[in-house]
Parts: C-alpha cells; sequence; structure tokens
C-alpha cells in the first residue's frame, strides 16, 4: 500500500487554506486521512506554514512518497535537509 | 512559522483561487480532473488510474483547463478586482482605526467594509451563474 503526503485544500471560498496531510494512495477524495502533520496558509502576508516536523520524519523514513507541492512546502521549512542528513547518516 | 512562498504552491493556490471564480464555466470533466490535482494534490498517474485513461490525457486535460480559466480571467478579471479590493478594505480597515473614533462608529464603518468586499465580489459571481456574462 503506497501512502502518500498531500497538500489538502480546505477554507473557505476565496481564501484557500491547506492541510498537509497523510493518506492511502487509493483512498478516495472523501477526506479521510490517516494523520494530519501541518498546515498552510498562503493567504497570510507572510504565508504561513507550520509542520510537525517529527510526524513528517517518522512518515518520510517510512518510504510515504510527498507530492511535489508538498516536497516544496517540506523543503522551505527545512524538513527535507533534516530528511537526507538522517539517510546519510545509515 | 517563517515566511515562504515557494513556485509550485504559488501556482497551486493561484488555479484553486481561479477555480473558485470560474469553476461553474468549465466542462464536467475538467472541474472533476482538476478538483482531483489541484484541491487534492493527486499526481497525474493517480488520476490517470482513477479514470482509466493515459497520463498524458490527464496532463492535456489540465492544461487545455488551466487555459480555459486563464481566458475567463483574462476577460472578467474577477480575481483581479477581488485582490484588489481586498487591498483596500485592508487599507481602510487600517486607517479606520488610526483616527481615534467612538468604538461603534468605528464598528459601523468596519461593517460597512466588509460588505463592500462582500458584494464587489458576489455580483461578479451571480453575474455568471444567471449566465449574463
Amino acid at each position: 500500500m503506497a501512502v502518500r503526503i498531500r497538500l489538502k485544500r480546505i477554507g473557505a471560498h476565496k481564501a484557500p487554506f491547506y492541510r498537509v496531510v497523510v493518506s492511502d494512495s487509493r483512498s478516495p477524495r472523501d477526506g479521510r486521512f490517516i494523520e494530519e502533520i501541518g498546515t498552510y496558509n498562503p493567504v497570510a502576508q507572510p504565508a504561513q506554514v507550520s509542520i510537525n516536523e517529527e510526524k513528517a520524519l517518522k512518515w518520510l523514513q517510512s518510504g510515504a512518497q510527498a507530492s511535489d507541492t508538498v516536497r516544496d512546502l517540506l523543503s522551505k521549512a527545512g524538513v527535507m535537509k533534516k530528511f537526507h542528513e538522517l539517510k546519510q547518516q545509515k | 512559522m517563517e515566511r515562504i512562498e515557494p513556485d509550485a504552491l504559488t501556482k497551486t493556490t493561484h488555479v484553486n483561487l481561479l477555480l473558485d471564480f470560474y469553476e461553474e464555466l468549465l466542462t464536467e470533466k475538467q472541474r472533476i480532473i482538476l478538483n482531483f490535482y489541484y484541491r487534492d494534490d493527486f499526481s497525474l498517474g493517480e488520476i490517470a488510474a482513477e479514470f482509466g485513461i493515459s497520463r498524458q490525457a490527464v496532463y492535456d486535460n489540465i492544461k487545455r483547463a488551466e487555459q480555459a480559466l486563464a481566458a475567463y480571467e483574462q476577460k472578467l478579471r474577477l480575481l483581479a478586482r477581488y485582490e484588489q479590493t481586498l487591498r483596500l478594505t485592508e487599507q481602510l480597515k487600517h486607517k479606520i482605526d488610526t483616527l481615534g473614533l467612538q468604538a461603534e462608529q468605528r464598528s459601523e464603518l468596519q461593517q460597512l467594509i466588509e460588505q463592500l468586499r462582500t458584494n464587489d465580489i458576489m455580483v461578479g459571481m451571480e453575474a455568471i451563474k444567471d449566465g449574463s456574462i
């Protein structure tokens, strides 16, 4: 079973707000997900990101695939760098 | 919390906003595929599997739908107008705070501004829905 980390849009009409969620790649678009690991608010000036680094690393290390947008978000938040450093150590 | 503005994210947010305005002008299929891709962040491969079509077909569909959204925005300017209204009403609200008004007057003005903000955008959306644009 492939596990994905996605950016799921929630929030009101014309005010996008996102959850970073971990979900099964086969789960339909019904809002079910395994775990929420962060949020992203692009409307705030400046945009606000909050990532639970511990959970994000745990999922990445157990092989969860991050989508392009999530990878962007994690890179900027410094999580991808830590993930690669941990990989090097092994 | 830190400042962040990467490219894929900026694009996703921009398309999501365009979808909020023009979704109903797209074909049913374009609408469904863009929702998968931008609102739920599914990959091309996953969408292809979901619909039993090729990855390339999904990609072409998304590109065409994005072009349609861009064309609507170019003609109708609803998103640009909305963003301008947001900027101006924010400025107004800040300005009001510096005037030293009584709480009652201040909240009355703020309510009016809020009406202005939501009204501006509703007019455009209604026009699309009743087909006069």
